[in-house]
């Protein structure tokens, strides 16, 4: 690889990175909505049948997604997307793709990602590596959507336009030299 | 009003799937011109033939491509052999040939196992099998998207993401041998798909670059005559329309004004007036183009008859048009028609059924679409008219040119499950279940899991 792009990166301590733990005290509306009405965590561990039902019920979520992602390293730093903020927790949405079709198990989930810098040639292929950990990892009914955050790089749009062509992707994931990228890239995740 | 209340709800419903499936993304099934069979192109880097007889898979070939086979057409116009097309990932374009014996050896009807003129190259049967590689054309620098044989089965054009269309010809001298015949590197993406108008040597593409191009030979020199930059998004496929393809009459609202005045002899001698002018006005403009895109609209597209002829404007109904013959000057191509908002995400196939004139639509929404082009009676329901049979077939002349209207006639959610539809084709029934002497049409749909299926559609 050839020079740094950005040699010297704003970091997060790993240790503020929102995870599964904080996200389940913090008083959301979900709480006070279903999650109110379980009584208690302990239920979940038994074997009855009908909690297995509620607990494949459980939908997926932006935390979730966020897990997934976060640990992907940097194509150019020894750290993490989510150490760098390259993405993060409220940039990520998770929405029915058919609205009008209630029955629809599609849902859509959209990262938007925030180049360390403006002009970073490696957006393309940080996207890459989003898209392929998302759609190797999540069952799929999902459909992965992308995206460089609005106004955080000079050619967000061409960047867009190339991580939604399903083609290029595809031909993308047959790229030896891309893919073995990408792999480095996944090294970090479990 | 009653348009839609009073069709007896027409309807797609699934025939079989294809059997086995590949159990990689599939991206196209390509039916054969003649034969009941259909090609389906698989990440898996084979291409497997199915039979539509029975629904199975006939063959698989393998080998020629070193990654994803995304793209196949079949070359028309020759009988005793099938010759296959495949445009892969690797760059290549493979060539495949196998004589035709299907039928005598799988067609679970077959009535002439012995009087074939075949039982010449029966003797091999072991070979006839095989589908034989013939050649590998280089010459794409990256991923090859789409191939089109021309109507007269000479030429083969293939585009791809080096932003070129190659045109190819086929030599056919025996020896496999194909001419580089021009390479067109006006697009500024990829070259997503080509297709060749239906009787002219005139090529249509799409691509990345949201555009829609048409190219023509001028005196030995293959050039670009027009460029459509109305979509705002990737323009994923194309399809011509049938030569002979007329809009349907049968559920317009003329029919509907008629009914109540007219006798059923009024309405056909007005369905026939509409026809005939409707053919007299296409005379002049010629196929139109449907593409689908990435904006999740589908258009459709039609070439304004060239200056110096009766403008578009002007009444068709007089005189007999003469047949344009364009000389290799620009064309001015416009939008005819959206077709209704249908889709929530990327139209990856359009299919316009060169036998019903139907369009089917398909893509990342899982959907299958079908619509249906009708005249629009315009001005229609002019003074009641009275109850005598000249008045009223003088109230049917139509000023200026027919208006049709397109009309959403059946919608499949989740038709291959949760997966993404990357194409659909129409082609001939050919399963026990057709009607004697009938002759239907069935819808292939393929997508992201692999799974091909074969769909009817109902009126």
């Amino acid at each position: 690889m050839a020079e740094m792009q950005n040699s010297n990166p704003t970091i997060l301590n790993v240790a503020d990175l929102p995870t599964r733990s904080r996200e389940l005290k913090k008083t959301t509306d979900h709480d006070s909505g279903i999650f109110a009405a379980v009584p208690n965590p302990a239920d979940f561990l038994s074997s009855d049948s009908e909690t297995d039902d509620d607990l494949l019920e459980e939908p997926i979520d932006e935390q979730e997604i966020y897990d997934l992602i976060k640990s992907i390293s940097d194509p150019e730093h020894p750290l993490s997307l989510g150490e760098l903020a390259v993405v993060s927790l409220p940039d990520i949405f998770i929405k029915p793709t058919l609205p009008s079709v209630p029955t629809s198990p599609l849902q859509t989930v959209t990262v938007l990602i925030t180049p360390t810098i403006t002009h970073c040639s490696l957006a393309t292929v940080i996207g890459l590596g989003v898209r392929v950990r998302l759609e190797q990892s999540l069952p799929p009914r999902f459909r992965v959507d992308v995206r460089i955050k609005e106004g955080t790089h000079s050619t967000g749009d061409e960047v867009n336009k190339q991580l939604a062509d399903k083609e290029r992707v595809a031909a993308a994931l047959e790229n030896g030299a891309l893919m073995q990228v990408i792999a480095k890239m996944m090294e970090t995740c479990q | 009003m009653s348009n839609l209340n009073s069709n007896s709800n027409p309807s797609l419903s699934l025939l079989s799937p294809l059997t086995p499936p590949s159990l990689e993304r599939t991206w196209l099934t390509a039916p054969h011109p003649t034969l009941p069979i259909v090609a389906t192109c698989s990440t898996d880097k084979t291409v497997r033939i199915y039979s539509l007889t029975n629904f199975t898979l006939l063959s698989t070939i393998t080998g020629g491509h070193k990654r994803s086979v995304r793209t196949a057409a079949w070359k028309p116009h020759i009988t005793g052999e099938s010759v296959l097309a495949t445009g892969s990932f690797d760059a290549t374009v493979g060539i495949w040939r196998r004589w035709d014996t299907y039928g005598q050896t799988t067609a679970d009807h077959s009535t002439s196992l012995n009087d074939d003129d075949e039982a010449g190259l029966g003797s091999e049967a072991d070979d006839d099998e095989e589908w034989r590689f013939a050649v590998l054309l280089d010459g794409h620098d990256s991923e090859v998207k789409s191939v089109s044989w021309s109507p007269s089965g000479i030429l083969l054009a293939t585009c791809a993401r080096d932003k070129s269309i190659w045109i190819w010809e086929d030599l056919d001298d025996g020896d496999n041998n194909f001419e580089t015949v021009a390479v067109m590197q006006e697009h500024a993406g990829d070259v997503k798909c080509v297709s060749w108008h239906p009787v002219e040597e005139c090529l249509a593409s799409g691509g990345y670059d949201d555009t829609i191009r048409f190219w023509r030979e001028d005196l030995d020199d293959w050039g670009q005559v027009a460029c459509i930059k109305k979509h705002e998004g990737t323009v994923w496929f194309i399809d011509w329309e049938g030569a002979d393809n007329i809009p349907s009459t049968s559920t317009t609202t003329t029919v509907t004004a008629t009914a109540t005045t007219s006798t059923t002899a009024d309405a056909d001698a007005n369905t026939a007036t509409i026809q005939t002018q409707w053919c007299e006005q296409r005379a002049l403009s010629g196929p139109r183009l449907i593409s689908c895109s990435d904006d999740r609209t589908a258009r459709v597209w039609r070439r304004l008859p060239k200056e110096g002829t009766n403008g578009i404007n002007s009444s068709a109904a007089t005189g007999i048009p003469s047949i344009i013959r364009p000389t290799g000057s620009d064309e001015n191509w416009e939008e005819d028609a959206i077709l209704p908002h249908a889709h929530e995400l990327a139209i990856y196939a359009v299919a316009w059924s060169k036998k019903t004139g139907l369009v089917a639509s398909v893509g990342a929404d899982g959907r299958i679409v079908i619509y249906e082009e009708r005249f629009v009676q315009s001005g229609a329901a002019p003074a009641p008219a009275p109850v005598e049979g000249e008045a009223d077939s003088e109230a049917m002349e139509i000023d200026g040119p027919l208006k049709t209207e397109w009309a959403i006639v059946s919608v499949v959610d989740g038709a291959h499950g949760i997966y993404e539809i990357n194409h659909a084709a129409w082609a001939k029934r050919a399963d026990r279940g057709v009607e004697d002497g009938k002759d239907e049409e069935i819808l292939i749909t393929t997508a992201d899991d692999g799974s091909v299926k074969v769909w009817t559609f109902q009126r």
